[in-house]
């Protein structure tokens, strides 16, 4: 089946699937990217959104389409047939909410279930928050499943860059791909050595084909 | 494709090609169909017959959201249809339901939720079979045997595993489901695993490894002799050592083991399993030139198996067992040492945890064996190697770039539980640990190899860090090595000290371990190169200097006295510092850090700011720094208005630096000294303090500025004390110009910091100020409060929160300073109303429980102020204010609500300020209070007479406790009698 997308690029691109609880910053997260702009209000998204985000690595650029999904159940729509198909996944929680966290596994098993052995980030998001409900040593989950863990801040752009850096190097199989730049707030059209480009792409692709180090092995129960 | 078909396509797609309204449009179809009676039997056969992965998903999400919410209410004949239909397509008992089984992994995980959504409901009472049925079937081939592995992972996951969070009512089934489990067919299917993987494991390794995957989900609550037993254990040794298998069965096979030595056990139990594995066996495994994965499954287990041998250990009182425990420490521990050292593996941390527990351990040895002690060298070994810096990131971490910014981060983060061993080693083998220091530095100053900058930043890191345990008495005195270390640090010239890491580490250990100078003052010039010279402030680096001139901050303040000889000597060698500090052009990003260099300031105010120092030279030396700087600001003020756009940020920049400077330098000067002893330098304080107050009238709008002289005058209030008065209006009005609403949060704290250091003679300036504070709060806080709740989370609504709570701090300290008459001023009664809405609401309804206390403590204290003689109206309006509206709302149906939880202490305390508000009503109203409190209050409430009337006596009575207790029980008892049905708000 082929990937659902909004326009065709020629250059690689994957589906990236966001999950989390409601309210988490899942959408403000996304549209950082797009917008460059702290998204203060809340407006719970309502089935699914899908946001085409452009990175440019020392390989070429790549794309990753963000389905940034209901965290609410109410406005849930296909819940988890929005998975499918699913490249790598970010699961969201909110360090100024602990209940937020108390259900990152149930998000990581829905996700699983759907979408074996991908590469996935667990986020606590607003870290700039003073009074945290969840600190950084009490989030132990990541360990268990083996999933990478980054403490962002959509607000202050605080490692805004770093889940899609590692999901990248985990979908190219490379752990010295990294941004050349940071990520553009409207994607520039920089123009790149075509030949050189398509190579890279080529590689790209290939090494997305391998696959990937087992990522469920649960050693620790 | 049938209508059904083509609306689900048109539902899963999101490229945007569809139109919204067809969108709509096929939504609500399905959801129809949803509807219907028929809809499981549909779901079922599009299941089987259609080509669509889509189709078919959502015919299982369809199927499993329609057991979940109507299996109960269906009719037997439906549920057994049900299933029926789906144990034949998970059992492939119709060889035309081959797709679903060939179709992707999700589709079927997604059926084996809906197999596992039926067992919830009907096993084992009305489906007793399931299980047992499955078996047959498991001889048609890894088809159904990698479903039978589905199912029970889905069984584990759905409804067992303890990793979710689950309701009681989900915990219920769960037990009855394991119970009939283990009675029925637990020992069948772990023969099951054992045919598949004997029969499997030459032809379909993947196979096996998903069956030993979920084997070891289930080890923790089946009967563990059904898998400790001749047969098995020899059968996952036998995978393990068998290198011709591949590294995913090999390592599903550790982790079985490694989940049956973490079977929660009696300590003897354990201990005879735990030998009985012989576990030395997989220890070659580790020292070949094993996969880095599989080494990383052995090293868990190693652990896991450690972890339990140290458990046994510590709960086992017969001297036998722990002989034995620790003799199985003692095998595995060298393996585990040697992975530490030579492996990056996953376990690092729990290992790092175990090695933290056994070094707790040893704590309770009075005597430490040969062993013991080999082991704790081990583990300082195995720190040093694992602190070390990889010396690829030299140069990024040398320039800060983003790589090395990244890795300096993680290492941090990674060397935390390492320090925390180190310095629990140290406590247990103080000599051990002091000796592998001083030894590790020797060996890494005179190392020649290429790593010596990171085996130096890696030595040195250890001393800084076991210096945090270090008492106080152990470094003042130099303690066993301690001295010798100290020295060492000192007199060492490091040759890679232009490194940034190891410049700053090594400033920082210096700095950590400075008290052992104070009783030892010969090396106080050592100690001032090292901070002076290229290695600290004059260091190449400008984050080292910066770093330098705080650290050096913190050893004036530690040594001030004793450096007063020095302080010639230091103001020379900093003089070039000092002058580049204020012409260096700052963006305001690099402003924000701690590190901005002005604490080089504060240690000069530090050193010539002490009594120590004789009057004229302090003189002399505070105007030969606070001079220059002055009319640096002034000239710039006087230029501003031809500046550029460009020219003007660069120029605001160099402001700032300056007015940080100057409150630096500020903060060495104490408010006896400028105000009694020394008045002169009071004097100069007050002339620069006239001169920062006219940056506000020359930029009004700039927010940096504004904060900075804002900050210069809290300084000011602290050091000139009440002599700073003459200078408020004009400082206090020039801040209110032109104030952003959310900008008034940092003037209120300021206003706050007036009232608590000067209570009643600040009145005047309150009354001033306060209508045009009040006004531009009021404009942006609603007088009901802030909506609150997880959809009112926004960063808009934290703004004004944070606004709000700095008002409540700011209303309370005004009337706990005596300073409510303010609030009656002609100028400010306009706001009475206002104040007193808003106090009464939050009083009630604030989900900050302490911001209610305040209130209510407000309360307290305005009506002792305003009503201090019975029958005296000295405010119109304020008693049947209190009466009728705070006494019944706040101190009564406030108290009714459930959410009033008396088990929460400031709850408590809150409730504490509540009955106190009616003993003070009561003692200055009398009767008005009582009786309307108890006639509409109580009797609104259903209160019983009897009741009420003790409650009359209580209030009376003099015992405030009998009172407290009495009306907690009175509410507990109206809550009952409501039941909830009472809603007052």
């Amino acid at each position: 089946m082929a990937l659902p997308q909004q326009q065709i690029v020629d250059y690689p691109s994957f589906k990236l699937v966001i999950v989390g609880d409601g309210g988490t910053g899942k959408t403000t997260f996304v549209k950082r990217h797009l917008t460059g702009e702290f998204e203060k209000k809340y407006e719970p998204t309502i089935g699914v959104e899908v946001h085409p985000l452009d990175f440019n690595t020392n390989c070429g650029r790549i794309r990753f389409y963000c389905w940034d999904t209901a965290g609410q159940e109410k406005f849930g729509g296909l819940r988890d047939g929005y998975y499918i198909h699913g490249q790598c996944a970010i699961i969201m929680f909110d360090v100024t909410a602990r209940l937020t966290y108390k259900n990152v596994p149930t998000w990581h098993r829905d996700l699983c279930r759907v979408c074996e052995n991908i590469p996935i980030v667990l986020c606590g998001n607003k870290v700039d928050v003073k009074n945290r409900q969840v600190k950084a040593k009490q989030v132990t989950f990541h360990r268990k499943k083996n999933l990478q863990y980054y403490e962002i801040s959509a607000k202050s752009n605080y490692n805004f860059e770093k889940p899609f850096l590692y999901l990248a190097k985990k979908l190219a199989g490379d752990p010295s791909l990294h941004f050349v730049e940071m990520p553009a707030l409207a994607p520039p059209d920089v123009v790149i050595d075509l030949a050189t480009q398509q190579l890279n792409e080529q590689e790209l692709v290939m090494a997305a084909a391998q696959p990937l180090p087992d990522d469920d092995d649960d050693t620790f129960e | 494709m049938d209508d059904l078909e083509k609306a689900i396509l048109i539902i899963f797609d999101e490229t945007g090609a569809i139109d919204d309204e067809l969108k709509k449009q096929a939504k609500i179809y399905c959801n129809e169909i949803k509807e219907k009676p028929s809809i499981c039997r549909l779901c079922i056969e599009k299941l089987c017959f259609s080509n669509l992965v889509q189709v078919q998903f959502w015919c299982l999400q369809t199927l499993h959201e329609v057991i979940r919410t109507r299996y109960l209410t269906m009719t037997p004949d439906e549920r057994h249809m049900i299933r029926g239909s789906v144990f034949s397509i998970v059992c492939l008992q119709d060889k035309n339901l081959l797709r679903v089984l060939e179709g992707p992994a999700f589709i079927k995980n997604k059926l084996a939720q809906v197999l596992i959504t039926l067992i919830y409901f009907d096993y084992p009472l009305i489906w007793s079979s399931v299980f047992v049925d499955f078996f047959p079937h498991l001889s048609k081939g890894n088809m159904v045997i990698d479903m039978f592995c589905r199912v029970l992972n889905a069984l584990d996951d759905e409804l067992i595993s303890l990793d979710y969070p689950r309701t009681p009512e989900e915990l219920t089934v769960a037990c009855r489901v394991k119970d009939a489990m283990r009675q029925q067919c637990v020992s069948q299917i772990v023969r099951a695993w054992y045919d598949i993987v004997s029969m499997y494991r030459s032809s379909d390794q993947e196979l096996c490894a998903s069956v030993l995957d979920s084997m070891r989900r289930y080890i923790s609550w089946i009967d563990i002799g059904l898998i400790v037993n001749d047969a098995f254990i020899p059968l996952l040794f036998d995978l393990i050592l068998e290198g011709a298998l591949s590294d995913q069965l090999r390592g599903a096979a550790v982790r079985c083991l490694l989940a049956v030595v973490s079977k929660r056990m009696e300590p003897q139990s354990k201990l005879s399993l735990l030998q009985s594995l012989q576990i030395s066996r997989v220890f070659r495994l580790v020292t070949e030139d094993a996969d880095a994965e599989l080494v990383s499954d052995i090293a868990a287990l190693l652990t896991g198996y450690a972890v339990e041998a140290l458990d046994c250990f510590r709960r086992t009182s017969s001297e036998d067992a722990k002989g034995m425990s620790m003799g199985l420490l003692n095998e595995v521990l060298p393996s585990v040492f040697y992975v530490m050292k030579n492996f990056e593996v996953d376990a690092t941390f729990n290992i790092v945890q175990f090695l933290s527990g056994y070094v707790a351990t040893l704590k309770s040895f009075s005597l430490l064996g040969e062993k013991q002690l080999l082991h704790l060298g081990q583990i300082l070994e195995v720190i040093l190697v694992l602190i070390r810096y990889d010396p690829a990131y030299r140069t990024n971490l040398d320039v800060m770039d983003k790589i090395g910014k990244e890795e300096e981060d993680r290492m941090v983060e990674f060397r935390k539980d390492l320090f925390v061993l180190l310095r629990a080693v140290g406590r247990v083998a103080p000599d051990v640990t002091q000796l592998f220091i001083r030894n590790s530095l020797a060996s890494a100053v005179s190392s020649s190899s290429d790593s010596n900058v990171e085996e130096v930043e890696g030595a040195l890191s250890l001393l800084y860090a076991l210096g945090e345990s270090a008492t106080e008495e152990a470094i003042r005195t130099g303690s066993g090595l301690l001295s010798e270390l100290i020295l060492t640090l000192l007199s060492t010239k490091f040759p890679c000290h232009s490194n940034r890491l190891v410049a700053l580490v090594y400033l920082e250990t210096v700095t950590r371990y400075v008290k052992f100078i104070q009783d030892n003052t010969q090396y106080i010039p050592m100690v001032l190169a090292a901070f002076l010279d290229e290695r600290g402030i004059h260091h190449s680096n400008i984050n080292v200097s910066r770093r330098a001139s705080y650290l050096f901050m913190r050893v004036v303040k530690l040594l001030k006295v004793k450096l007063v000889p020095f302080i010639e000597t230091i103001l020379q060698s900093l003089q070039d510092t000092v002058a580049h500090f204020t012409i260096m052009n700052y963006t305001s990003e690099e402003l924000s850090g701690s590190d901005d260099g002005s604490h080089i300031f504060e240690a000069i105010g530090l050193l010539i700011g002490t009594e120590d120092v004789p009057p004229e030279k302090q003189s002399d030396y505070l105007s030969s720094l606070l001079s220059p700087l002055c009319q640096q600001v002034e000239t710039l003020l006087i230029n501003a208005k031809s500046w550029t756009y460009e020219e003007n940020n660069a120029k605001i920049g160099v402001i700032q630096q300056i007015i940080m400077a100057i409150n630096s330098l500020s903060k060495g000067f104490s408010e006896r000294l400028v105000t009694a002893s020394r008045p002169a330098i009071g004097l100069m304080f007050k002339q620069t303090l006239d001169v920062l107050l006219q940056v506000l009238v020359i930029f009004p709008k700039v927010e940096p500025l504004r904060n900075k002289v804002t900050s210069f005058i809290h300084r000011m209030v602290d050091t000139l004390g009440a002599s700073v008065f003459p200078y408020l209006p004009k400082a206090l009005n020039q801040l209110l110009e032109e104030i952003e609403p959310k900008q008034m949060a940092g003037l209120l704290l300021l206003l706050n910091q007036l009232i608590c250091k000067f209570s009643t003679s600040v009145c005047n300036i309150l009354e001033e100020i306060f209508p045009a504070v009040a006004d531009r709060i009021f404009s942006v806080i609603p007088r009901d409060g802030l909506p609150s709740g997880p959809d009112a989370v926004t960063e808009e609504i934290r703004e004004l929160q944070e606004l709000q709570r700095i008002l409540y701090t700011f209303l309370h300290v005004i009337t706990t300073h005596d300073l409510s008459p303010v609030f009656l001023s002609p100028k400010c009664k306009a706001y009475l109303d206002p104040v007193m809405q808003l106090l009464l609401y939050s009083s009630c309804n604030h989900k900050d429980i302490l911001v209610r206390k305040a209130c209510v403590q407000i309360f307290i204290r305005l009506i002792k102020d305003w009503c201090a003689q019975p029958y005296e109206e000295k405010v119109p309006g304020f008693r049947s204010f209190v009466i009728e509206a705070f006494a019944t709302n706040c101190c009564l149906y406030s108290v009714l609500d459930r959410s009033f939880e008396f088990h929460d202490a400031n709850t408590f305390v809150l409730f504490g300020e509540i009955v106190l508000a009616q003993k003070v009503m009561y003692d200055k109203f009398g009767d008005d209070f009582l009786v309307h409190f108890v006639s509409k209050g109580f009797s609104a409430a259903h209160c019983p007479p009897d009741m009420a009337e003790q409650y009359c006596q209580k209030l009376q009575g003099g015992d405030f406790k009998a009172l407290k207790s009495f009306y907690q029980s009175l509410v507990e008892n109206l809550r009952l009698q409501q039941n909830g049905s009472l809603v007052f708000r």
